[in-house]
């Protein structure tokens, strides 16, 4: 490793100087929001730009939002002319976004006397609806327009205003206007937060230094990779996996991947043609989350303590075929392939992986993130009011340690709601939350435990689920066997009539019946 | 007579006041039962009738981090037996893909669920029978756990049927813990944890506490005995035992509390403290001019999250103790197992296994002639043997020895980097305070490798928490949960006689200070928030100006998150009293400086091990340096507790109080 002047002690502590504003606008988004998936479950991310567009420090927050945020803040650049005090918002997937309730914030942070924006400040949160076909603007959509409001680059803050025409627009078109108003205002504040920290830094270090310690922290990024790589067989690996179904049919949809890796360049090139066309349903990914999960699976193979920057994604070439399940195109539904496709895109990417460093890779992990919303008006307030949650599973054995249960993997890690805080908030008892003994393949190291959740409603309401691995269940490794796969259920009120409910779906259900959610076991690893 | 003690895992440090000086013992610490070393001391010290003991001690700290608590049963709503292991569902690592499986205080054979239910509204659904309940005593006492934390979901809410449950389990005859007395706040994961830990530690800390009061009692008529609290707060040890989840700081406590104070007599604000013991280092941030130690109630002590709050410390598992050895890789490891005070270093004449310790003896860092007045033989030939037997790879036992330095100190500069750069401060801008044995010999190796720019060594650095301990106030916390809309603030002010004021936890905490003798002080505070958020600000509150509070309240949003809405609806969540009463008064004199180069101080020259090399090197002791002296590098500085390494490059002074202020220079590269 090359000396430099600034050396690797400076570089370091700027690295950890722009991840802490990243997390310190996490914090202050989550001490700030008013709706449960964000101040208790932490349904966002925060991350840190340079003044050309490229990620240069990410909060330790969700992985599927961090990887495609860069495409936000480039789609923000290109659509609009951010002043100084402009604040922009997006969602739309088809411009920066990755699903409807995923809504974006970007803040250009301008220096004194400078007249181009120096870094960006972005973060992203998980909006417990945004209106569309279904309460929770997750639902079995078969086009985007059923998905919920889709809001392009604009102005939401112009020269340090509020701009409430726009504010305004955006609130008439969901179901629970005022929870949404308090968590966009939180959104803002973080970002003015990131602000204030990045100035007290520039005012530190001065423009030109900074600029050479953001250089120095991507170089630093892509050699970690590349020295990563150069120790990787040299070959091609190639694998598949399914997702059950697109909600709309019950036919599997296949993702498959080629991995080419040159230890001799420390590069890696992904190629994903052969993965099923773009479907009627709403698991399709746009590019942004394909390129997420790469950079996560990446991420994975450095050290614990390596930055999250443009740079890791330097050594990669991703191809994806135009119009698929993994490169979707308007006017495709999209809400499941943030959540579930994206799990199966780092499934089948540690299957090909598994093939050249067998002993660095986990069985599969549940694979799925069981989301279930709920909607309805709360009898207690008479208000309207959207639940969102994903629901844990057990997560795949690795080489020498069992698997952990009940824990969020790979694309997601989202806490779970306090039952204290969900029932203070939704008319709902929560009756059961525990682990779903023996739902891990078993093996050599045993994969882990799902989980088990049972909620009672106590208003009529609509429930959507929008899960996976009922079918095709979380792969073992190395001889370790599948771990078991979903499950969910309704018992009417009052009865032991149990209906079992498919993967996706949306129905209406009464006050007093219990729901029942399952969550798929990880895979085992090696022979037992 | 007032005396502190703060029990280590390898020393006992004691310190007293007397004649308006500060007078020190240090014992070795007597693992086993850590009482005998404290009564040894009080013996030693001449303490009398009328004993007042102050204690800090590391019991609760050892049994977290080792694991070694009691078997707690853990009782809660049935169906969510589970929920103490499942946690919050996160992983603590994002991109760790071989994480290991943690491993939960309560196991799932001593994990018990009651029928019953609260509602979010407080109202009492469902609740056990008597049979039900005797059901669950005889399960809990065949499973035999030997405590028992319970914690229903709402029951800060309302705590009628925890109160029945936890009546019922009191036949068992032992401890039991109830989780609206210990954290009577929502969040059911957190409450439980911090209600399982508190029934982790009480056996062994209940004994361990009462029997040591009872000894001094026994010792000397009128003796009694206070604990410091992991808030930087003293409370007696009978309250203390109730709740010793809130002592698993106890000593470190200390230390932050005496390096504050050291630190600001000297005129040092902003500081870095680093406390490196025998088996652990603790690092904390203070800025007295932002309100002192930053205090946390979220903190994650070895792995389980306390909702009680606490001085941020932050504790890295390496001291002088720690054992190094080479991992299945070949690669040099150090600690966290640690040698302790039994068997100890190689050099102690017993252990076996090479420690931290052992290499800075090696390298000519450790001088047996001044070591603890040169009451312990310290071993060259055995050490240099056993070190020469496991280096490994390495060339020699000196690289060998560096090479664990190295090592060491990378650790304590990383736990370092979290507490300081990691929450935005530059550690430039800041000053290290070294204490504890092992403290001042790495502190300048440290200060360089973070652009430290000075390092204060202070008087007595290896009996700081002690002194903390012994000066620190009586605090008391105590609050009510209100939930209150903002525009009810001016009736907070007022005396109805009504718990959703302050009049009445005034009330409360007067009688209690006063039934000790002491007067309190009570300083009010309110935790607001706008309606609908999950987090407070707290802010103060001055019943002359009730209206101010809400405006702060503003002004503080603004300034933490970004925006405030004066418009927006205010709700204030908990009411906050904290009474204290200020600790012995004792300011250090000052003395004036008169410069000179510490000549009378000086008794030698050794060679000492610097970059690849052995340095002649000048050797002083501390106690006969006078306030002026200038010390260059490389030197060592001994006294009783600690040894000062001042590498080539660097130099101490000695301020008016006594202690070494050290200017470190920026490392010269090659």
């Amino acid at each position: 490793m090359i000396l430099h002047a600034s050396g690797p002690v400076e570089v370091t502590i700027f690295q950890c100087a722009v991840h802490s504003i990243a997390e310190e606008m996490g914090a202050a988004l989550r001490r700030t929001a008013l709706s449960p998936n964000i101040k208790e479950r932490r349904d966002y991310s925060c991350a840190v730009f340079d003044g050309s567009g490229k990620v240069i420090a990410m909060g330790d927050h969700m992985p599927v939002h961090l990887g495609s945020m860069p495409m936000s803040v480039a789609a923000a650049i290109a659509a609009i002319e951010l002043a100084p005090g402009d604040i922009a918002i997006l969602n739309d997937p088809y411009a920066g976004g990755t699903h409807l309730p995923d809504i974006t914030m970007v803040l250009p942070v301008f220096l004194p006397g400078g007249s181009a924006p120096a870094f960006y400040v972005s973060n992203r949160a998980h909006h417990a609806d945004v209106g569309g076909r279904f309460a929770g603007s997750m639902g079995p959509a078969e086009e985007i327009f059923q998905e919920g409001i889709r809001i392009p680059p604009v102005r939401i803050v112009r020269g340090g205003k509020l701009d409430r025409e726009m504010l305004d627009l955006i609130l008439l078109n969901v179901r629970t206007p005022r929870e949404r108003e308090g968590d966009l205002q939180a959104q803002i504040g973080a970002c003015r937060v990131g602000e204030q920290r990045i100035l007290q830094l520039a005012e530190k270090y001065g423009a030109r230094r900074l600029q050479a310690l953001i250089d120095e922290l991507l170089d630093y990024s892509e050699r970690l990779v590349r020295a990563e790589l150069r120790t990787m067989p040299a070959g091609e690996f190639s694998a598949e996996d399914w997702l059950d179904g697109d909600g709309v049919t019950g036919i599997p949809r296949k993702i498959a991947v080629r991995l080419h890796l040159d230890p001799e360049a420390g590069a890696m090139h992904v190629d994903f043609a052969g993965s099923s066309p773009q479907v009627a349903g709403s698991v399709n990914a746009v590019r942004a989350i394909t390129l997420s999960a790469c950079f996560y699976v990446l991420r994975c193979l450095l050290a614990e303590d390596a930055p999250a920057t443009e740079g890791i994604l330097r050594p990669l070439t991703l191809e994806t075929p135009e119009g698929s399940i993994v490169d979707a195109r308007p006017p495709a539904a999209v809400a499941g392939g943030n959540v579930e496709t994206s799990q199966r895109i780092v499934d089948v990417l540690l299957r090909a992986l598994a093939q050249a460093i067998p002993d660095r890779i986990p069985a599969a992990s549940s694979g799925t993130m069981s989301n279930l919303t709920i909607g309805g008006v709360d009898p207690r307030t008479g208000e309207p009011f959207t639940y969102y949650e994903t629901t844990a599973g057990g997560m795949g054995a690795r080489s020498g340690i069992d698997g952990i249960s009940g824990v969020q993997t790979h694309m997601t890690n989202s806490l779970n709601t306090p039952i204290e805080a969900l029932e203070y908030a939704y008319p709902f008892r929560v009756r059961r939350y525990g682990y779903r003994y023996g739902s891990g393949g078993d093996g050599e190291f045993r994969g882990g435990d799902g989980l088990i959740r049972e909620i009672e409603l106590l208003t009529n309401a609509r429930m959507t689920l929008l899960t996976e691995r009922r079918k095709f269940r979380p792969w073992g490794l190395q001889g370790g066997k599948d771990g078991e796969p979903g499950a969910a259920w309704v018992t009417k009120a009052g009865t032991t009539v149990h209906t079992e409910l498919p993967g996706k779906c949306s129905r209406q259900i009464s006050a007093s019946d219990i729901l029942r959610i399952e969550t798929p076991g990880g895979g085992g690893w090696g022979k037992s | 007579m007032r005396i502190a003690i703060d029990t280590g895992g390898t020393f006992t440090d004691c310190v007293c006041l007397a004649a308006g000086q500060l007078r020190v013992l240090k014992l070795f610490s007597t693992p086993v039962d850590p009482s005998l070393a404290v009564m040894d001391a009080l013996q030693q010290l001449g303490a009398g009738k009328g004993l007042n003991v102050r204690h800090g001690t590391t019991v609760g700290t050892n049994t977290m981090l080792e694991r070694t608590g009691a078997r707690v049963a853990f009782v809660t709503t049935a169906g969510f037996e589970d929920t103490i292991a499942i946690g919050r569902q996160t992983r603590a690592r994002l991109y760790d893909w071989f994480a290991p499986v943690p491993v939960c205080l309560a196991p799932r054979e001593l994990r018990f669920g009651v029928p019953e239910r609260v509602s979010a509204e407080g109202e009492i659904l469902s609740s056990p029978t008597d049979e039900e309940l005797a059901a669950l005593v005889d399960a809990v006492r065949a499973s035999g756990a030997e405590s028992v934390a319970i914690s229903l979901l709402f029951s800060f809410a309302n705590p009628e049927t925890e109160q029945r449950v936890e009546a019922a389990l009191r036949d068992l005859g032992i401890p039991v813990c109830a989780s609206h007395r210990i954290l009577p706040e929502f969040r059911e994961y957190e409450r439980a944890s911090t209600t399982v830990v508190n029934a982790y530690l009480a056996p062994r800390m209940q004994s361990y506490l009462l029997n040591l009061e009872e000894s001094i009692a026994e010792q000397y008529i009128g003796g009694r005995m206070e604990v410091m609290q992991s808030s930087g707060g003293i409370v007696p040890a009978r309250l203390a035992v109730r709740e010793p989840v809130r002592t698993v700081l106890s000593g470190p406590a200390g230390g932050v509390v005496g390096a504050c104070q050291m630190a600001r007599w000297a005129g040092f604000d902003r500081i870095i403290g680093f406390d490196m013991g025998g088996t652990s280092t603790d690092v904390f941030l203070a800025d007295a001019s932002a309100g002192g130690a930053e205090r946390t109630r979220e903190s994650v002590i070895a792995g389980v999250p306390i909702g009680v709050p606490m001085l941020d410390i932050h504790t890295a598992g390496a001291g002088g103790g720690s054992i190094a050895r080479f991992d299945a890789g070949g690669m040099l490891r150090v600690g966290p197992e640690s040698a302790g005070a039994e068997p100890g270093p190689i050099c102690f004449g017993r252990g076996e296994k090479p420690t931290v310790t052992d290499a800075n003896f090696l390298l000519g860092r450790l001088d047996s002639e001044s070591f603890l007045g040169g009451n312990v033989h310290l071993d060259r030939e055995r050490t240099e043997q056993m070190m020469g037997e496991q280096k490994g790879s390495l060339e020699s036992a000196e690289e060998f020895a560096a090479g664990i330095l190295r090592v060491v100190e990378t650790q304590m500069e990383k736990a370092i980097r979290v507490i300081s750069v990691e929450r935005g401060h530059d550690p430039r801008d800041f000053t290290l305070v070294a204490f504890g044995g092992s403290g001042p010999l790495h502190a300048c190796a440290l200060a360089r490798a973070l652009r430290i720019p000075r390092v204060l060594v202070p008087d007595m650095p290896g009996a700081l928490s002690a002194v903390g301990i012994l000066l620190a106030n009586v605090v008391r916390d105590y609050s009510r949960t209100v939930m209150l809309p903002g525009d009810a603030i001016e009736s907070l002010a007022q005396d109805f006689g009504e718990t959703k004021t302050f009049a009445e936890l005034e009330r409360q905490g007067e009688e209690e200070f006063a039934a000790e003798g002491l007067r309190g002080v009570p300083q009010r505070t309110l935790d607001v928030r706008y309606r609908h958020q999950g987090y407070e600000l707290n802010v103060d509150f001055d019943p002359q100006v009730p209206g101010k509070s809400i405006e702060v309240f503003h002004a503080l949003h603004l300034q933490r998150y970004g925006f405030c809405d004066a418009e927006r609806p205010v709700e204030i969540v908990n009411l906050r009293l904290r009474m204290t009463a200020a600790g012995d008064h004792f300011a250090p004199r000052r003395s004036d400086l008169v410069p000179g180069d510490g000549r009378a101080a000086f008794y030698g020259e050794r060679g000492v091990f610097f970059d690849g090399r052995f340095r002649p090197t000048r050797f002083y002791r501390r106690e006969k340096l006078v306030p002026g002296d200038r010390i260059p590098g490389p030197a060592m500085i001994t006294e009783y507790t600690a040894a000062t390494l001042l590498p080539p490059g660097s130099s101490a002074q000695v301020d008016g109080f006594g202690n070494l202020v050290i200017a470190v220079d920026e490392e010269v590269r090659a």
